[in-house]
């Protein structure tokens, strides 16, 4: 039945082998490069710099040892041409790259002088190479696409993660003379009141947690259980956060109940000492306040926008669980209530200890509320901030309180990932029944029909207050109607006001979107994957990319890259490493959980037609993850736009984004700018959201790949 | 038709340990060129991981694997050559029939207009020409599974692994389906190795079965002699329904005789039997037995009826006897027993299944 030419076809192609060309298509960059680009960082970046700056930053043109790189690089030909074993040439390879990797960045460090674009091209060969000649000895079984991405993945995780983090260690072990001080980390903490810091950290920490659990789940069941139409208005409730630049509730807060928030101002027209209506003996026991700055504010504002993510972690968590359990139970004589609180809780136990600590962490990590609301009430991320940002410039304290907040989200993130984590009773069955649910017993849902109803009303107000406070004159002085905080935000010209922070924001977000969704579903990939020596190094650096608060990666890189021999500071290449390193999580986590439903097998019958892992990648895996990647991508966009923590620590007068300009225009007084910009900045992520929502659409692929 | 050069397929020592779990102990196998072969055992056995050793697309801790004359234990699966079937198909979602089938050829660069004829003959094969333009969803089960097949032999490859292929499909098409593959697979002269724990499908597609339990080589050999010959109670229990009792093997004058219970059965001469006289066990197949109401010799087991039950055209009964719950079956219409009924239990010597003592 089969034609005999079919036997032809056995050609012997080796997808893993690399041949020679491959070697010297990357030599061929690194000579490019080392003619062409410059050697040494430009004092100004690339685009500013002098004719004369540029040549002097060329490799060729100093008389050091960067004139050994052309041979160092043309002595790969010849071996990659000539008769050595493969493995043989394998060991050749690793080492001879290595040692002109490490010869590279020694004469950086020996020199003091910073990396070039041209020395950075030649190290990206060299570990190509590198990667070529480890899978020539066996690594990944002789794929060298596999290794490339592996040591890509590996490189990247230790210049962007660990080394900064080290930087942390070194500030705050070594002293000032270079001599190993141990003790000098707690000489730092208990020159201020550290302990007051840390208490207050964890207070509202716990708080924050607890609450939002409570919350979420509340809204949870409401909108899974309950069987009124209000459902349907907290089920898009989650987009809320999403869109929102952390600080912004925090503004809104104030908006609303500030010393001159309308709640202020409602109390003294009523009540105030000209006020409307004075209760005999009771003259002037209203005055203007502000309650809301300190604890009740970040804690409500956190509250406020932390309750969605742990809603969406409930509510996932409450419509797994199968409904035949909870009719067994009805069928038993129990209430709806006993059920509830017999069957269904206990189940989702495991959803409700993830959400209170994923609380906890986000409720440390975040920086804008606190910063905006914070008043007296110090904590971590704030203190860390105002060591470095005022005139303090105290590294030592910084790093100090940088590394007590990473060990702090370490710890909860440890925990939630073992503990929590791997505890599911929920998807013990695996079966998904279409059965009715259970509705939420009478009483229990009228009084969760109020609550939720407050809260709408009370996110309104906020959202509302956001919106309205772009338009009016001074809010709490004076109300007219004006369009003069957009006009000086947008009218005057595309290079000032609100637009050069803007076209920031959107450029860097727009390049680190691509950028952090590739290398996290890459990250994915190799976790779900792939087992070596030396994964576990790869699965810690993910630990520390999720639990890593940004603050302290502000910290760490202000440290590590203001020095050779990378000097990154005040670059926009920093600022977009920044945001694609902040929004990582999302392309790792959606590329877990879209690898893990693509069956294995699909990759194995890819490999058994003779398809190289290179080929299963593009043509197998990456049309399945396509809705994944173009979802992590729109989110990594927007996590790029909002994120403040990291980038104020980065952002320069040249490089300035949307976030830090507004909360620069919130420290200089003008409120009603700021909140202008930041209602177009929600506006604008509202839209891009609905627009991705509509393209994106389930797609057929997504479909089949869920059924399987 | 035209067959390719068939090539043998040998196993040396081969080992694969997970941490320290030995998931296989040292097997040596051969797989005759052109046959099929079924490596048939419980769930978690190791069968499946013989097979992806087989494959490639896992490494052997230790041992040699050989395609003919070619050692193939470092090539990875993209080099060795090797079809598979799989048990959840793995149809690319995103592809048509026709591009999953030419997946293989376009990766060697096959001629575009020579891939669209070739994928027609395989599909002409697996009588599904005409659905090219069809997406893997638009499928039943079962035309998706021979869609796998044409995709797993286009390239004609030397080693044809079917990995439980036909679990997931109802079990009246399976008959079908088994008997297709198995004509394909003679047609196509590829050596090919099929993995199941369905012992009906094993016998029936295969030229031997390999039982393998706890990562070890139980028997090997055709269908035929591992139904009645077994050399262990394991592969007595698991191919066909079979009563496995403790009996006495003794010297009886110049022949041997099978003590069960209180029971001696002569043994006849020429029936093969261990040299050794001493503690053996005995393998009674349901067929094997005949339910009487009284003994017509001394060789019949005594028992009383302790179940019933009725399945159509037989009776399933339990009996009750000194060496155990014994299980049989008789025809409907003959007579049927009653329950605590007396009854005999006929052997024929001949019939006799003998597993040596285990050491």
């Amino acid at each position: 039945m089969l034609p005999s030419s079919l036997n032809n076809v056995s050609a012997k192609t080796d997808p893993g082998e690399t041949k020679p060309l491959t070697i010297l298509i990357w030599i061929i960059a690194g000579f490019g490069a080392y003619w062409f680009l410059p050697w040494f960082a430009l004092e100004y970046g690339l685009f500013d710099a002098t004719i004369e700056e540029y040549l002097a930053s060329l490799g060729w043109k100093t008389r050091t040892l960067t004139l050994t790189v052309p041979v160092f690089l043309a002595l790969f030909i010849p071996i990659a041409w000539s008769n050595i074993p493969q493995k043989r040439l394998g060991w050749v390879y690793t080492l001879y790259t290595s040692a002109g990797i490490g010869l590279i960045f020694f004469d950086f460090i020996h020199t003091q002088n910073s990396m070039g674009f041209s020395a950075a091209v030649v190290v990206m060969a060299l570990a190509a190479i590198f990667a070529i000649g480890i899978s020539k000895i066996g690594f990944q079984r002789g794929d060298s696409f596999i290794s490339g991405a592996v040591v890509f993945v590996i490189f990247m995780v230790l210049v962007f993660i660990f080394y900064p983090v080290t930087k942390i260690f070194y500030q705050v072990l070594v002293s000032r003379d270079g001599s190993f001080a141990p003790f000098q980390f707690f000489r730092i903490i208990t020159s201020f009141g550290v302990d007051r810091v840390v208490f207050n950290t964890l207070f509202l920490a716990i708080s924050v947690g607890a609450t939002t659990t409570l919350f979420g789940l509340i809204f949870a069941l409401y909108a899974v259980r309950a069987t009124t139409r209000l459902r349907y208005a907290v089920r898009v409730l989650y987009i809320l956060p999403i869109i929102t630049p952390p600080f912004v509730v925090g503004m809104s807060l104030i908006l609303l109940f500030g010393r001159a928030g309308l709640v202020n101002d409602t109390l003294m027209f009523l009540f105030g000492n000209s006020g409307f209506f004075i209760p005999a003996g009771a003259e002037g026991i209203f005055e203007r306040s502000g309650y809301i700055y300190g604890f009740t504010g970040i804690f409500l504002a956190q509250t406020l926008s932390l309750t969605p993510v742990s809603y969406m972690l409930l509510s996932g968590m409450i419509s797994t669980v199968n409904p035949s359990m909870e009719e067994a139970s009805l069928t038993m004589r129990a209430s709806r209530w006993l059920t509830l609180r017999n069957v269904t809780l206990p189940l989702i136990r495991p959803g409700i200890a993830n959400a209170f600590l994923l609380g906890m962490i986000s409720s440390a990590a975040d920086f804008g509320n606190p910063l905006v609301l914070g008043g007296e009430y110090d904590v971590l991320s704030t203190e860390i901030y105002f060591s470095i940002a005022g005139a303090q410039l105290d590294f030592g304290k910084a790093s100090a309180l940088g590394l007590i907040l990473l060990f702090l989200s370490l710890i909860v993130f440890v925990i939630q990932k073992k503990w929590v984590g791997q505890t599911s009773y929920v998807t013990v069955t695996g079966i998904q029944t279409a059965g009715n649910v259970t509705p939420l017993p009478k009483g229990m849902q009228r009084l969760f029909t109020v609550f939720i109803s407050v809260w709408l009303v009370l996110v309104g107000a906020l959202y509302l207050s956001i919106f309205l406070g772009g338009f009016v004159k001074q809010w709490g002085a004076d109300y007219t109607l004006t369009i003069a905080h957009h006009r000086e935000l947008w009218m005057h010209g595309v290079s000032s006001g609100g637009w050069p922070s803007l076209k920031n924001s959107l450029g860097y977000s727009f390049i680190a979107a691509p950028f952090t969704t590739m290398i996290g579903v890459l990250i994915a990939y190799i976790i779900t994957r792939k087992q070596f020596w030396g994964r576990g190094f790869i699965d810690f650096g993910t630990v520390l990319i999720f639990a890593i608060p940004g603050t302290v990666i502000g910290v760490a890189y202000i440290l590590a890259f203001n020095t050779p021999p990378v000097e990154l500071t005040g670059t926009a290449i920093i600022l977009i490493i920044t945001m694609a390193i902040r929004a990582m999580p999302v392309g790792i986590r959606g590329g877990m959980s879209a690898l893990s439903q693509i069956s294995t097998s699909l990759e194995e019958a890819s490999l058994l037609q003779r398809a190289g892992s290179l080929k299963t990648i593009r043509s197998v895996l990456l049309p399945i993850l396509r809705p994944t990647i173009i979802s992590s991508m729109a989110y990594s966009f927007i996590r790029s736009m909002t994120t403040v923590s990291a980038v104020i620590f980065l952002a320069t007068a040249g490089t300035n984004v949307a976030t830090t300009y507004i909360l620069s225009r919130v420290e200089s007084g003008d409120t009603g700018v700021a909140v202008a910009y930041g209602s177009v900045l929600i506006f604008t992520m509202l839209c891009f959201t609905l627009l991705v929502q509509v393209f994106a659409g389930r797609s057929r692929i997504e479909k089949q790949v869920k059924t399987k | 038709m035209d067959k390719t050069d068939s090539i043998k397929i040998t196993l040396k020592d081969v080992s694969k340990h997970f941490g320290a779990v030995k998931a296989l102990d040292e097997i040596n196998i051969q797989f005759a060129p052109g046959t099929m072969t079924t490596l048939l055992g419980p769930s978690g056995c190791g069968k499946t991981t013989l097979l992806r050793l087989i494959s490639g697309l896992e490494i052997a801790t230790s041992g040699e694997i050989w395609f003919g004359g070619e050692n193939v234990t470092d090539l990875s699966a993209t080099r060795r050559d090797v079809g598979m079937v799989f048990q959840s198909y793995a149809l690319f979602p995103h592809m048509t029939v026709e591009r999953n089938v030419g997946y293989g050829l376009g990766v060697l660069k096959v001629d575009p207009s020579e891939i669209t004829e070739r994928v027609q003959q395989a599909l002409k094969m697996v009588n599904l020409d005409g659905y090219q333009k069809r997406y893997p969803d638009e499928l039943s089960g079962g035309q998706q599974q021979r869609v796998a097949v044409a995709r797993a032999m286009v390239l004609k490859p030397k080693v044809l692994l079917f990995d439980e292929p036909l679990s997931n499909i109802d079990s009246k098409l399976r008959r079908s389906m088994r008997e297709d593959i198995r004509k394909l697979q003679k047609s196509s002269g590829i050596t090919s190795i099929y993995v199941t724990h369905d012992q009906a499908e094993a016998l029936a597609v295969s030229d031997e079965v390999i039982v393998i339990n706890e990562g070890k080589i139980e028997q090997q050999g055709p269908p035929k002699s591992l139904y009645h010959l077994p050399k262990t109670a394991f592969v007595a229990n698991f191919i066909g329904e079979s009563n496995v009792v403790d009996a006495t093997l003794e010297k009886d004058g110049s022949g041997k005789s099978v003590i069960i219970g209180d029971t001696c059965i002569p043994l006849p001469e020429n029936k093969k039997v261990p040299a050794d006289i001493g503690p053996i066990q005995i393998s009674l197949r349901p067929e094997m037995v005949q339910i009487k109401a009284e003994s017509s010799s001394g060789t019949a087991i005594e028992g009383v009826i302790s179940q019933s039950a009725y399945m159509g055209p037989v009776i399933e009964y339990s009996i009750e006897t000194k060496v155990g719950n014994l299980f049989t079956r008789a025809p409907a219409h003959h007579k049927q027993y009653q329950l605590n009924q007396k009854v005999y239990l006929h052997i024929e010597p001949a019939e006799l299944i003998v597993i040596p003592a285990p050491a």
